[in-house]
């Protein structure tokens, strides 16, 4: 028990470490758009699938999915103070309107976790999967990305 | 050959030109609502796109090959004609003469060059997400980039553009009377004395020149990108 407590708040401690450590914005900018971009390929893989562009592979199309289910969670970390600058397209309308920008991305976060299940299903599910993934993103690059 | 009107009323819009004008008109619409809606609907508007090129296209060789009031050559004045013709509707003694007047003809040209920026530059697009212009893959991506740009600010001079338009014909039939809509509908308007009527091009030359300028676009958006 007292061990268990002491693994529990030495994890506790290190969550807060990691989440109060200083990455310098610049590298959460990087951080961030490293994501996207990985995300974004495997996306338009998937987009290009859904749109009868290449045939769909239940395999290929899966692979595509975990990795875009695997990091949509990560930018989300990354838009720090100071992270408007630099090489971004980072709007400032984000800082201004945190929550709605933070319920945007939880909205894309669910739609993209399932991704993976659907490119396994068939390709009507996977075209559905795309589709309400695909507005989410456009939500919030409507708002809150630079043209 | 000769302008065969209605008794007193003569041919000024050809029938190229009237099924030019709703068709696009219908389509410039569509394509605004469609890339509003987006998601599976961009389908549509990129093939809205690419019939408003073939359409545009189509009107460049009939500004060169078609009837009179349709050339170029017959309705671009220099700018202080157009000058001259807006004093001419402030003290009301504007003349009504069949095709453009000096100031519609720069609104044509205006017209023309805006939708053929935002034809071209959608060519060109990628959204990022699932969509992308039938060109985006043979250029850079600083150029894809940069055409994204221009076609989503061009959007908002093409919704003024078309508001301008809408509200000087507005102007035309409420303020000074002159009924502008019906003759791009029918083609006529009332004959008065000493007007000529104009010289109205063949529309088998038009069919011609719209299914080259059709033929075109598809190999543009279908065959070349695949090449």
């Amino acid at each position: 028990m007292k061990k268990l407590a002491i693994a529990l708040a030495f994890a506790a401690s290190a969550t807060a470490i990691a989440a109060t450590a200083q990455v310098k914005p610049e590298d959460q900018v990087k951080q961030r758009r490293s994501a996207y971009a990985v995300m974004g390929f495997n996306f338009a893989n998937l987009a290009a699938m859904a749109q009868e562009k290449k045939p769909y592979n239940k395999e290929e199309a899966g692979r595509s999915a975990d990795l875009v289910a695997a990091l949509s969670d990560y930018p989300r970390g990354h838009f720090g103070a100071g992270t408007d600058k630099g090489e971004t397209k980072a709007r400032a309308e984000i800082w201004q309107n945190r929550a709605d920008f933070d319920a945007k991305m939880d909205k894309m976060i669910t739609a993209t976790k399932a991704l993976p299940q659907a490119a396994r299903a068939d390709l009507p599910t996977l075209k559905k999967a795309v589709a309400e993934a695909g507005g989410t993103c456009k939500a919030c690059h409507d708002d809150y990305r630079a043209k | 050959m000769a302008a065969a009107g209605p008794a007193g009323r003569i041919v000024v819009w050809d029938a190229p030109v009237r099924v030019f004008h709703w068709v696009l008109a219908v389509l410039v619409v569509f394509s605004f609502v469609t890339a509003k809606i987006a998601g599976a609907w961009l389908e549509w508007h990129m093939r809205s796109g690419y019939a408003i090129l073939a359409l545009l296209l189509f009107r460049l060789a009939w500004g060169v090959l078609g009837s009179s009031t349709a050339r170029f050559s017959g309705f671009v004045r220099g700018p202080g004609a157009a000058m001259r013709h807006l004093r001419d509707i402030a003290a009301k003694r504007h003349a009504v003469q069949p095709g453009h007047n000096p100031l519609g003809g720069w609104m044509v040209l205006f017209m023309v060059a805006v939708l053929l920026t935002q034809a071209i530059s959608g060519l060109f697009v990628d959204d990022e997400i699932a969509t992308q212009g039938p060109l985006a893959v043979k250029v850079s991506n600083a150029l894809v980039g940069r055409m994204t740009a221009i076609h989503s600010f061009n959007e908002w001079v093409l919704v003024g553009m078309v508001a301008l338009h809408v509200a000087a014909i507005a102007f035309y039939g409420l303020a000074l009377r002159v009924n502008l809509v019906g003759p791009m509908w029918h083609g006529t308007m009332p004959a008065s004395a000493g007007t000529q009527a104009p010289r109205i091009a063949s529309t088998f030359l038009a069919a011609v020149l719209l299914a080259i300028s059709a033929g075109f676009v598809y190999w543009l958006v279908v065959i070349f990108p695949k090449a």
